[in-house]
C-alpha cells in the first residue's frame, strides 16, 4: 500500500446515521463525518421517514451547524433596560453561574407559586420540547407551557379536527390510491408541513399516476402550481364554499355514504328539540332510532337492524330526529350562490366540484388488501394552514372534514388518513401500541397525542387560573393569550392570582411568530426573569436575562423524535420507522443540550423524584425500564430506557446508534383501521354545544360576553373581522403562507437556504396581482408600505403575479428579522406579523386561533424602487 | 462509452431547491455558485396561470458555445458527453460565462466564504475550487466515475449517481446513458413529453425537461373546461 493510500484509510470519513432537526418532521439523515468535521447531510435510504431523500432545509442544515453567528457560551444580560434595538451588553459566565441562578429564580417562584413560571418551546424540534420541557412543566407544578407560533403557525383548527375525526395530528390523502383530493389551503405533499419530505415523494408519484389535485387557495401557492385545477377563493371563506359542497352533495344531488354515516359517525343519533342527545334514562347513552324494530336503542346496540338516518321519532315524550337530518336540513341554506358571494368562487364550479368528488368517491365500492376486503372511496378533502388559520376556524376545519365523513372516505383506502392513529406495535414487543377508544358516547377519542389532553371528551370549562386562559377554551392547544395585547385586562378581569415570574425558552422566537412583535415584547418584557436556549442571539433573546447556548441536533442524543408517529411519520402503507438522534461530532465550546440542563436544574431545585415519575408517565416507561425514581437521570440513560421498553433488551442506545433506527411492515388493518374500530365521528358537534354553554356560564361570572355561535352544533360559516372592514381604501387581503424553502423563522440564518430564497421570488417579497400594481402605479421590484385598518404597517418588495386572487396579497413564512446576531436573516423578507392584531376579538372563541388574514391598503414607499 | 445526460420532470418538481442544496453539499460550492439553482416562472394570465419551478444549469450541450470561445482549451466536451472546466487550464477570462447561453457558469473570483471568516465546513469543502477560474455542474463526475469504478451504474445506483438526481425529493430527476436506447433517460427523451431549454439553439443541450402538463388549471372558471 503506498503512502497515499495509507494516509486516505486513516483519516475518519464515516457516514453516521441520525435525525434531521431543521424542522419537527425529523426525518432520517445520514452524516458524513471527515476529520470530526461535517463534511455533507443525505437522506438516510434505509429509513422510511424520508427514504434517502432529503428537503432543502435538511441538506442545508450543515450552514445551521457551523453557523459561525451561534451562541457558544451562557450569556448575561448587564443592561437592565429591554427594547427592540437596545443591547442587552451580554457578558459570558460560567455555566455554573448560569445554573445557580436560574435554579434560585426557580426556587422562588415554585415556594411562593409554580404557576409563576412560564415554559415556552419551539415547534422546530418538537420532541425536545414535547418530551423533556413539558415534563419539567408537570414536575415544577405550572400548567404555563406553550408551544411558540400557537397563535399564528399552529394548527389550533385542523388538530382539533383531525383529532376528532381521526384520531391524529394532521391528515393527507392516501397518496398511494386517491383518484380526487381537494385542498383547502393546505400544501401537504409540496411544501412544509407534516411529513413534507415524503409526502412530496408520494404527492409526485399519485400526480404522476394522474391524481386530481383541486386546490382552494387565494395564491397559486406550491400545491396550487401542481393541481389540476387551482381555485382562487377569497381568504377566510373556506368553511362557506365546503358547506355549499355539502348542501349540493346531500340536496341536490343525494350522494352520502348511508352505511358509513349509519355504523361510524354520530348521524343515527336522536337529536331532542333543545339540540342535545336524546339519551336512555339508565344508561345515559345517546339514543338512535331502530327502523328494522321501530324502537329507540342505545347507539351501540348489538340488535340495531337499521339506524334512521332521517325523520321525526318520538323518544320520552319528546320529539327528536337523527342528527344527519338536522345537518341535511342545515345545509340547505348554503346554496351555491350565497357561497359564491362569500367565498368569489362560482357558483357552478362549487356544484361541478361537489358532483366530481361525490362521484369520484365510488361510494359502496370495495378492494381487497393483503387478501382482505376494504372500502375504497378514494377521495380525500383536506384542510391546513390557510384555511383554518381564521376566526371562523374550528366551523371551517368541521365543515370542511364533513366532505370525508358524507362520503365515508375517512381512514379507508383511497380516502383522507390521519397520520398513523393506530398501530399494532413491532412484532417483537407489541410496542408502541394504540388505538381510538370509544367515549361513554361513542365518539372517538385519540389513543395517542402530543399534548396530555386528548381533544376528547372535552375538558369541563372552569374559571381560569392559566396564562393563556386554556380553561375557558377547551377545544383549543395553544393560546395567544400568553403573549396578546389584552393579557393584563384578561387577567385581571379573571382575577388570575399570580404573573408570570420567570420564563424558560427552549428555541423559539415568540417575538416574531405569534403576532405583532410590539404586543408580543410588551407582555414578555414584563416577565422578570428570562431565561432562553438558543442557537443565535435573535428578537427574542434581546428580552432575555440569560441566554443558554444549545446545541444543534447533529450535536445531541434525541429519542425516538417519529414517535407517537401521528405528526412526522408519512400515512398510507409502507414501513414503520422509528429513529434516534445521536451526536455525530462532539460539542464544542460550552454548548449544552438543553434536555440536559433541564434535567440538571431540576436536580438542583429538588424535583428529580418528581421529574423521573413524569417522564416514566410520559414516556409510558414501565418496569423494568423505568427512571430511577431519585437519582439524576441522563438524556442518554432515558432514551436506552425508552428504546429498550419500547423494542426489548437487546435493542436499547447502542444498538440504535449502530442501526440508527428500527423499521417494519405496516399492516393494512392499522393503515385502514377505520372499519375495524368501533369509534364513532361527530358529524353533529353536540358537545360543542354543550361546552359552549358551560363556558358561557363561566364567563358570565366574570361579566365577559361569549359570542356562542362558534360554539353550536351545526357547522356555520362566520365572517373573519377583515371581512367587515368597510373602508374602500383598504382593499386587499393580505395573508400568509408558509415558504418551502424555510421552516416558520427557525431556518432564516442558513446561508444556502437564504442564497435560494433570493432567487425565488416568493420567498422574500410581496405578492399582488399586476392589476393592482396597475391601478395603484406599483411595479415589480417597487418598494410598497402595507397598511392595516389600525394603522400598522410593514415594508417590501413587489413581486407581481397573475398567480394570486386580484383581492390578495400574499407574504411569505416568519422573515423580516433584525437581530444582530442573526446576520444572514437581518433584513430579509417581510414581517407579516406585524400586520396582526393580537386579542380576544381576532382569535376564534372556541378554539383560540388566531386570524391571519387582515384588511390593508398599500402604496408606494418614497424610496420607490429598492 | 456512455453520452450521460439527465432528464428533469417539471410535473413532478415542485421548486423546493433540494438539488440546489444537495449541490452544494456535493460540490462545496462557494458563496455566489450554484452550479444548479431552482427558478420560478409563471405562465398564463389569473385565473388560468401556472406556477412553474425551473431548475437551471450546465446543459452539458452536444455543441458547447464555451468550448468554441475557451481560449485555452480548459474547457473541453469528454467523450462521456461531460463538460468540464480543467481548472489547471482555466485563466478566468469569463468568454465563456457570457457566452453560455443558459447562464451555468460562475467566476470564483476571491476565497471568501459566507460568513466573516471561513466555517470548518467551509476550510474543508472549498479545497477543490481554485480561485481565479471559471467553475460549473460537472455531472458530479467524480461520483459517477468513482462508481463505475465500483461496478455500479449511474442513474441507478445511488453512489454512482449526481447528488441532485438521487437526492430529488419529487423523484423529478433522471440520470442515464443517452446512447442507451433503453436507459430511462432515452425512453424518457423519446416520450413526447420532453424538450430542451431554448429551442431551436444549436447548442444541442444534453439535460431534457419534461412538460409540466399539459392543462392550465381552470381556475374556477367554468368557461375555460
Amino acid at each position: 500500500m503506498n503512502q497515499e493510500l495509507h494516509k486516505k484509510t486513516e483519516r475518519e470519513d464515516r457516514w453516521i446515521p441520525t435525525i434531521c432537526g431543521e424542522c419537527y418532521n425529523a426525518c432520517s439523515i445520514l452524516v458524513r463525518v471527515v476529520n470530526g468535521v461535517v463534511r455533507k447531510i443525505e437522506g438516510n435510504p434505509d429509513s422510511p421517514i424520508g427514504m434517502g431523500r432529503l428537503c432543502p432545509k435538511g441538506t442545508a442544515g450543515i450552514m445551521t451547524m457551523y453557523d459561525p453567528n451561534r451562541v457558544n457560551a451562557p450569556l448575561k444580560r448587564t443592561n437592565p433596560e429591554k427594547g427592540i434595538g437596545v443591547d442587552p451588553r451580554w457578558q459570558e459566565i460560567t455555566w455554573e453561574e448560569a445554573l445557580a441562578t436560574v435554579a434560585e429564580k426557580l426556587k422562588k417562584v415554585r415556594r411562593e407559586d409554580p404557576k409563576k413560571l412560564f415554559m415556552m418551546g419551539t415547534t422546530t424540534t418538537v420532541s425536545i420540547q414535547r418530551g423533556v420541557s413539558v415534563s419539567f412543566a408537570t414536575a415544577f407544578g405550572t400548567p404555563n407551557h406553550s408551544s411558540s407560533g400557537g397563535g399564528l403557525h399552529c394548527g389550533n383548527g385542523a388538530h382539533f379536527a383531525a383529532g376528532l375525526f381521526h384520531g391524529s395530528w394532521s391528515m393527507v390523502p392516501d397518496f398511494e390510491y386517491c383518484q380526487y383530493a381537494i385542498y383547502f389551503g393546505s400544501s401537504k405533499g409540496h411544501a412544509a408541513g407534516h411529513a413534507a419530505n415524503i409526502n412530496a415523494q408520494m404527492a409526485a408519484d399519485a400526480r404522476a399516476r394522474g391524481m386530481k389535485l383541486v386546490v382552494v387557495d387565494p395564491l397559486c401557492s406550491f400545491a396550487a402550481a401542481k393541481s389540476t385545477e387551482w381555485v382562487p377563493i377569497r381568504p377566510g371563506t373556506d368553511g362557506a364554499m365546503a358547506l355549499a359542497m355539502i348542501n349540493t352533495l346531500l340536496n341536490e344531488l343525494g350522494i352520502y355514504d348511508a352505511e358509513y354515516l349509519q355504523k361510524h359517525t354520530n348521524a343515527p343519533y336522536l337529536i331532542g328539540p333543545d339540540g342535545y342527545y336524546v339519551k336512555d334514562l339508565d344508561s345515559g347513552k345517546p339514543l338512535v332510532w331502530d327502523l328494522g324494530t321501530g324502537a329507540p336503542k342505545c347507539f351501540d346496540a348489538s340488535d340495531v337492524m337499521d339506524y334512521a338516518l332521517e325523520g321525526v321519532f318520538e323518544v320520552q315524550g319528546t320529539r327528536c330526529q337523527p342528527a344527519f337530518t338536522l345537518l341535511r336540513e342545515h345545509v340547505k341554506s348554503y346554496t351555491a350562490e350565497k357561497a359564491e358571494t362569500i367565498s368569489t368562487v362560482p357558483a357552478a364550479t362549487i356544484r361541478r366540484l361537489a358532483r366530481e368528488f361525490g362521484e369520484h368517491s365510488r361510494i359502496g365500492s370495495t378492494i381487497i388488501m393483503d387478501g382482505k376486503k376494504f372500502p375504497f372511496r378514494p377521495v380525500a378533502a383536506v384542510v391546513f394552514r390557510g384555511a383554518q388559520g381564521h376566526k371562523n376556524s374550528a366551523h371551517t376545519c368541521y365543515s370542511i372534514e364533513l366532505l370525508n365523513q358524507i362520503v365515508g372516505c375517512s381512514d379507508v383506502v383511497g380516502g383522507s388518513l390521519g397520520f398513523n392513529p393506530v398501530s399494532f406495535g413491532h412484532p417483537d414487543t407489541g410496542q408502541p401500541a394504540f388505538a381510538p377508544t370509544p367515549a361513554p358516547d361513542g365518539l372517538l377519542c385519540p389513543g395517542t397525542w402530543l399534548t396530555p389532553h386528548r381533544i376528547y371528551p372535552p375538558r369541563d370549562p372552569a374559571p381560569p387560573q392559566t396564562m393563556g386562559l386554556k380553561e375557558i377554551h377547551p377545544l383549543g392547544q395553544s393560546s395567544p393569550y400568553v403573549v396578546s395585547a389584552d393579557q393584563e385586562e384578561l387577567w385581571t378581569k379573571f382575577n388570575l392570582s399570580y404573573r408570570p415570574e420567570v420564563m424558560l425558552n427552549y428555541g423559539a422566537n415568540p417575538v416574531m411568530t405569534m403576532g405583532n412583535p410590539g404586543t408580543v415584547i410588551e407582555a414578555l418584557k414584563k416577565i422578570p426573569f428570562i431565561v432562553s436556549s438558543n442557537l443565535f442571539l435573535n428578537e427574542f433573546t434581546d428580552l432575555a436575562d440569560i441566554v443558554l447556548p444549545d446545541t444543534c441536533y447533529m450535536e445531541r442524543y434525541d429519542t425516538l423524535p417519529n414517535s407517537p408517529p401521528i405528526l412526522n411519520h408519512p400515512a398510507g402503507m409502507g414501513e414503520w420507522g422509528f429513529a434516534i438522534g445521536q451526536p455525530v461530532v462532539p460539542r464544542q465550546y460550552q454548548r449544552w443540550d438543553y434536555g440536559e440542563f433541564i434535567l440538571e436544574v431540576a436536580d438542583r431545585i429538588g424535583i428529580t423524584r418528581e421529574l423521573n415519575a413524569v417522564l416514566n408517565m410520559f414516556y409510558g416507561l414501565q418496569p423494568p425500564y423505568e427512571l430511577p425514581p431519585d437519582r439524576k437521570t441522563t438524556r442518554e440513560e432515558l432514551a436506552d430506557l425508552h428504546l429498550k421498553f419500547n423494542f426489548g433488551a437487546e435493542r436499547g442506545l447502542q444498538w440504535f446508534k449502530e442501526h440508527g433506527l428500527i423499521k417494519w411492515p405496516k399492516k393494512p388493518e392499522e393503515v385502514y383501521w377505520r372499519i375495524h374500530n368501533k369509534c364513532r365521528v361527530p358529524v353533529y358537534m353536540e358537545f360543542m354545544k354543550r361546552t359552549g354553554t358551560k363556558v358561557k356560564k363561566i364567563l358570565e361570572l366574570f361579566d365577559v360576553p361569549l359570542d356562542l355561535s362558534h360554539y353550536e352544533a351545526l357547522p356555520d360559516w362566520h365572517p373573519c373581522p377583515s371581512h367587515q372592514v368597510k373602508d374602500p381604501q383598504f382593499d386587499l387581503y393580505a395573508f400568509y403562507y408558509r415558504d418551502v424553502l424555510h421552516t416558520n423563522s427557525a431556518t432564516m440564518e442558513n446561508a444556502w437556504l437564504d442564497e435560494a430564497s433570493e432567487i425565488n421570488p416568493y420567498s422574500y417579497n410581496i405578492t399582488i396581482h399586476p392589476a393592482v400594481g396597475k391601478k395603484k402605479g406599483i411595479q415589480n421590484g417597487d418598494l410598497i408600505w402595507v397598511e392595516s385598518v389600525s394603522g400598522r404597517k410593514v415594508r417590501g418588495k413587489v413581486n407581481l403575479s397573475e398567480g394570486i386572487n386580484p383581492e390578495g396579497l400574499a407574504v411569505a413564512g416568519c422573515m423580516g428579522h433584525w437581530a444582530l446576531g442573526m446576520p444572514k436573516a437581518k433584513g430579509k423578507g417581510v414581517l407579516f406579523n406585524e400586520l396582526l392584531e393580537l386579542d380576544m376579538n381576532h382569535a376564534d372563541p372556541a378554539n383560540m386561533n388566531l386570524d391571519l388574514c387582515v384588511k390593508v391598503k398599500i402604496y408606494r414607499d418614497h424610496q420607490g424602487r429598492s | 462509452m456512455a453520452r450521460w445526460g439527465m432528464v428533469i420532470d417539471l410535473a413532478r418538481c415542485i421548486g423546493c431547491a433540494g438539488c440546489q442544496m444537495a449541490c452544494k453539499a456535493e460540490n462545496g460550492t462557494p458563496p455566489g455558485i450554484t452550479w444548479c439553482r431552482v427558478e420560478v416562472k409563471d405562465i398564463g394570465n389569473f385565473p388560468a396561470v401556472r406556477r412553474i419551478p425551473l431548475p437551471v444549469q450546465c446543459m452539458h450541450c452536444r455543441e458547447p458555445e464555451c468550448e468554441k470561445v475557451c481560449p485555452t482549451g480548459a474547457t473541453e466536451k469528454t467523450e462521456s458527453g461531460i463538460v468540464r472546466v480543467d481548472s489547471e487550464l482555466c485563466m478566468g477570462c469569463r468568454a465563456c460565462v457570457l457566452a453560455c447561453p443558459y447562464g451555468a457558469r460562475y467566476f470564483y473570483e476571491e476565497k471568501k466564504g459566507y460568513y466573516e471568516t471561513l466555517s470548518l465546513f467551509e476550510e474543508l469543502a472549498y479545497k477543490r475550487h481554485r480561485v481565479g477560474t471559471v467553475t460549473k455542474c460537472d455531472f458530479c463526475q467524480e461520483r459517477v466515475e468513482r462508481g463505475l469504478d465500483q461496478g455500479l451504474k449511474p442513474g441507478v445506483d445511488r453512489e454512482a449517481t449526481p447528488a441532485c438526481v438521487f437526492n430529488c425529493m419529487t423523484k423529478g430527476r433522471f440520470f442515464g446513458d443517452l446512447d442507451d436506447p433503453r436507459s430511462t433517460v432515452s425512453l424518457l427523451v423519446a416520450s413526447g413529453r420532453a424538450f430542451q431549454l431554448l429551442p431551436g439553439h444549436p447548442s444541442d443541450p444534453q439535460v431534457y425537461y419534461l412538460t409540466p402538463g399539459t392543462t392550465l388549471s381552470a381556475g374556477g372558471r367554468e368557461d375555460g373546461k
